[in-house]
């Protein structure tokens, strides 16, 4: 009786959030990705029905399969920067939150998440440049050896997670300090008493009791991680005279190719193979990072 | 104990020299881009660039403010952050205690929907979606603008996470054995409870708004409809990057987000201190 | 009484003629025309141009909307996909308009425009073709994208050569007196600087330029139908000067500074470059000693035209109107002066543009035989440009083909099959 009365509230509370995803995401999504079977050139009134031969040629296309490892290198590399980083930096931001700098750390870290890419992006072309940037003058100074960052085809990668890193940290930082600040206080002040330092209660309390925090980032980085484009885009762009190397990512061939190649089918194909592997990657973050409450 | 003390307060000092000398690492690009906006065309062709600006101008910041709308496209900007950042805040407190607290094979569901439609990138089904706003003739508007942001699947999936870790399962089950209805349990004890992760989603919300560039874009097809991060792409051409006006006007833009986020910063380190049951 | 009845009169009139000025007022309300850019350079120009109208059309408002190409084009392709509500002026590349023509969204100019664009006197044909599509003009033609050697006249001298260099076996030369090293022998300077590397299909587009001075053309249109054009000789000599530039004499390397802003930070002696780049030299670098000069054969030239949609008639015609009006000589002449697009229209004297700025007679001053080629107006041409760009990125790189004219010749052969397929793929291969 009562699970019924509740079951019809969580329906009825959760209907008018449903209803406007539904307009708003579920169908023009299903829209695009029922395109994937059809090869249309944007413009035409006529949309040719193809099958599957859209996936059967994605499997052959170098440029894609190409595009699928670099953005998936991006998207683990990314998540795995961002989670240690953000869940120590917030640990520690949290620590000094009585600190008169408290305001001024979780502002600078976060500011970079919400600044304009194009412009910012000048500066980390300086910031990689093989002959004059910092970053190769620190490696040559510590007795390394000067790399091409923005060309050669690994480094270019490494390039792109340390921009998206610096993008997404503070985002990760804002979620983590929540977490704490919502962690009960009583657990850490038994655990005082109990003698464990500062560093032991991190590690052995406030990390699994954040798990579901952490699931959340992991989750979030990981999939956008999986949409970067324009990171990828600014890096080679040479209107600043300093071209660098093309890293090919999913959402940029995606969008070549339905705007520039006019293959909007082709890419909702591209779509369909995203949607797939984000998926079945999210369900095992959820089976790994599961817990007991969290259904 | 006076020694435990002055090693506690070594110990702090350390943290913030660290602290400060990370957030300088991660400001750097950003004292690189304010600086930029106070040089020269000339100025900016040199490489590597200089720090500090040789002969510091306020011609770009001039120009950005008597030539182009800035201001009001800083005002819809405004208008559509915040308006979308309500509407998200609400649905996604909702649905995201629905979905945490009333484990339902239906709400599961509806979760994963939710979930996976994060998944497509929203540039990739815009389309169709710019044609559904077309029909409402709601283009050039903010109303046609916000439809595309009224809800946001890592806000309820956030709230949701929030919701398990921090709100107890026998603190509703006893304010239920107290007779209070379910939408009262919402409002009088989860809102309170969820203060901090809603301020936080708050912040997400407006900034995605803030910073969303490929919907308006289509949307709005009219300058003084723009918004900011439009407005900024004008700086650009085929070829070139007016790359100082550029800089002047993305560092003019800053100082609103950066008063924002201090706002809404603000906020929710209240919001925690004020709920309940911490100690 | 007459009095009366002529007072009366008097305001039957008054109201008569307040009625009239009513209904005239309709067609005279304010008329709204939208121009949609790609150029965001271009604002002043088309504001110029609305005034110069303001006489014959009181009313008319005309509003300025450019915006970056890319996202110009998007919001074209949504636009008129799904009908425009005001008359607007797009402004549109040939090849790019012509996807819109060939599925009936756009519509041929009126008869008037139509006469405007095929008089002789106004254009010449490759300007009039591009604009016309089925025997039927489309657009208005305006300015275009045109490439001319750009070279630093101090390091020319410093190297004692005399003038620009006139054949590609020049280039190169050129290219290797022109170079500055460091003690090591890596190039601080680039003799010639290239497109080596960087987003899309530049690369191609810049290796076609190359390979026309060799007297190859990417596509080879073999009577309806396109086929790759590069795996020949012409294809091998352009592909050879580029790897012997990278990996043999070393005149450039990839991860060097290029393109304008290399140049005017003197960190590169010569580069082939659109018009853009003077206006953007003297905002820049105004004590830059630099010349022009033609390229040895001809030059690629995108066509940039005026075409027309939505609104309601009277508003077409006005938007028509400014189309035509954008060609009156005193507007093309502060547009090569002021924003440094090159004019398309014949019989404008450029003369006191080029005395002052001399660097755009190379681009204005053209002898009868240098050959101009455009991208084809088909649709897989980005994807073509892109993947042969990819694959040049990689050959250019590659060391191992310095002096190996097989495996060069193997790289072109491979792309050139990828290019086919492509062109097979959207039913356009030449048998």
């Amino acid at each position: 009786m009562q699970r019924r009365r509740k079951f019809w509230f969580a329906i009825a509370a959760i209907l008018p959030t449903f209803l406007i995803f539904g307009w708003v995401r579920m169908y023009p999504i299903a829209e695009t990705l029922r395109l994937s079977m059809f090869e249309w050139n944007l413009l035409s009134k006529n949309k040719l029905f193809v099958g599957f031969s859209n996936f059967r040629e994605l499997f052959g296309d170098d440029q894609f399969l190409d595009a699928l490892t670099n953005t998936a290198i991006i998207a683990f590399g990314a998540m795995a920067v961002t989670i240690p980083a953000s869940m120590i930096l917030a640990a520690v931001i949290y620590h000094r939150t009585k600190s008169r700098f408290a305001g001024f750390y979780e502002t600078a870290v976060f500011i970079p998440h919400v600044v304009s890419l194009v412009p910012a992006a000048m500066a980390w072309k300086w910031i990689f440049d093989a002959k004059l940037g910092p970053l190769n003058a620190v490696i040559v100074g510590l007795g390394g050896e000067a790399q091409p960052w923005l060309f050669d085809p690994v480094l270019s990668v490494v390039c792109i997670i340390v921009l998206v890193s610096w993008q997404t940290l503070g985002y990760g930082v804002l979620i983590y300090l929540v977490g704490f600040r919502n962690l009960p206080k009583s657990v850490y002040e038994a655990a005082k008493l109990d003698g464990a330092s500062g560093i032991q209660s991190f590690i052995f309390m406030s990390v699994p009791l954040l798990k579901p925090i952490t699931l959340y980032v992991s989750v979030v980085t990981l999939i956008s991680g999986f949409n970067v484009y324009a990171q990828a885009y600014v890096l080679a762009s040479d209107t600043q005279g300093a071209p660098g190397r093309l890293v090919r990512v999913l959402v940029l061939d995606m969008l070549e190719n339905s705007f520039q190649n006019f293959r909007v089918g082709y890419a909702a194909a591209e779509a369909v193979i995203l949607l797939t592997v984000v998926l079945l990657l999210t369900i095992v973050q959820f089976g790994l990072l599961r817990q007991k409450g969290g259904k | 104990m006076g020694s435990a003390k002055a090693r506690t307060r070594r110990n702090n000092a350390i943290i913030d020299v660290l602290l400060f000398s990370i957030c300088l690492v991660l400001l750097l690009p950003l004292i690189l881009l304010i600086a930029n906006g106070f040089k020269t065309p000339a100025e900016m062709l040199t490489w590597p660039p200089s720090i500090l600006p040789q002969n510091p101008t306020l011609e770009n910041f001039r120009t950005v403010f008597t030539e182009t709308p800035l201001l009001r496209w800083i005002f819809n900007s405004l208008a559509f952050a915040i308006l979308s950042m309500i509407a998200i805040v609400v649905t996604s407190a909702l649905a995201g205690y629905i979905i945490g607290k009333f484990p339902f094979r239906t709400i599961n569901i509806i979760f994963i929907l939710f979930l996976t439609t994060a998944i497509i990138p929203f540039e990739v089904y815009m389309i169709p979606l710019y044609f559904q706003v077309k029909a409402l003739g709601a283009l050039n508007s903010i109303g046609g603008l916000l439809i595309g942001y009224l809800v946001m699947s890592f806000g309820i999936f956030l709230i949701r996470q929030n919701v398990i870790a921090s709100i107890p399962d026998e603190l509703l089950e006893a304010a239920r054995i107290d007779g209070a209805g379910e939408f009262w349990i919402f409002w009088h004890i989860v809102v309170p409870l969820l203060k901090g992760p809603l301020a936080a989603l708050a912040v997400l919300a407006f900034f995605q708004a803030w910073t969303t560039f490929a919907w308006p874009i289509i949307v709005m097809t009219r300058k003084t409809s723009f918004t900011i991060e439009v407005g900024l792409a004008n700086f650009q051409s085929a070829y070139t990057i007016e790359l100082s006006l550029l800089s002047a006007a993305s560092a003019a833009v800053m100082v609103p987000s950066t008063l924002a986020f201090i706002l809404l910063r603000r906020h929710f380190v209240e919001g925690i201190s004020a709920s309940g049951l911490k100690e | 009484m007459l009095k009366s009845l002529r007072r009366r009169t008097l305001a039957k009139v008054a109201g008569l003629s307040a009625g009239m000025m009513m209904v005239g007022m309709v067609p005279t309300q304010a008329q709204d025309v939208v121009i949609w850019g790609g150029f965001p350079e271009l604002a002043g120009y088309y504001e110029r141009v609305a005034e110069s109208l303001s006489d014959k059309y009181p009313d008319l408002n005309v509003i300025v909307e450019p915006i970056g190409l890319r996202d110009h084009e998007k919001r074209v392709a949504l636009g008129l996909s799904s009908g425009l509500e005001d008359a607007t002026i797009l402004e549109l590349i040939g090849s790019t308009a012509n996807r819109y023509i060939v599925n009936d969204l756009l519509k041929p100019a009126p008869d008037s425009v139509q006469d405007f664009v095929n008089d002789d006197a106004n254009f010449e044909p490759f300007f009039q073709e591009t604009a016309t599509v089925g025997g039927s003009v489309y657009g208005v033609p305006v300015f275009r994208g045109q490439g001319a050697l750009f070279y630093n006249t101090d390091m020319l001298a410093a190297a004692g050569l005399d003038g620009p260099p006139k054949t590609m076996e020049e280039y190169s030369d050129y290219a290797s007196k022109l170079t500055q090293r460091d003690a090591d022998g890596n190039p601080t300077v680039s003799g010639w600087s290239l497109r080596l590397s960087g987003g899309g299909g530049g690369i191609a587009e810049k290796f076609w330029i190359n390979l026309h001075q060799f007297g190859g053309s990417l596509l080879d249109k073999v009577g309806d139908g396109y086929k790759a054009g590069y795996a020949n000789e012409a294809g091998l000599a352009t592909l050879r000067q580029y790897v012997n530039a990278v990996s043999g004499d070393k005149t450039v390397t990839v991860d060097m500074p290029a393109d304008a802003a290399a140049f005017q930070r003197e960190q590169t002696a010569m580069f082939i470059r659109e018009s853009w780049v003077i206006g953007d030299t003297a905002k820049k670098a105004p004590d830059l000693n630099y010349k022009t000069t033609l390229l040895p054969r001809g030059s690629i030239a995108l066509p940039v035209n005026l075409y027309v949609s939505g609104g309601t008639e009277e508003a077409q015609k006005a938007a028509w109107d400014f189309a035509i009006a954008a060609n009156q000589p005193e507007h093309l002449i502060w547009m090569l002066d002021n924003v440094g697009w090159l004019p398309n229209r014949s019989g404008v004297d450029y003369a006191s543009v080029t005395e002052a700025k001399p660097q755009f007679s190379a681009f204005v001053d053209l002898p009868d035989d240098y050959v101009f080629f455009t991208l084809p107006s088909i649709e897989p041409i980005n994807e073509i440009l892109t993947r042969f760009a990819a694959r040049l990125v990689d050959a250019y790189a590659d060391e191992n083909l310095v002096g190996d004219d097989a495996a060069m010749m193997a790289v072109l052969e491979a792309a050139a099959e990828e290019t086919n397929t492509i062109l097979d793929r959207a039913s356009i291969l030449a048998k």
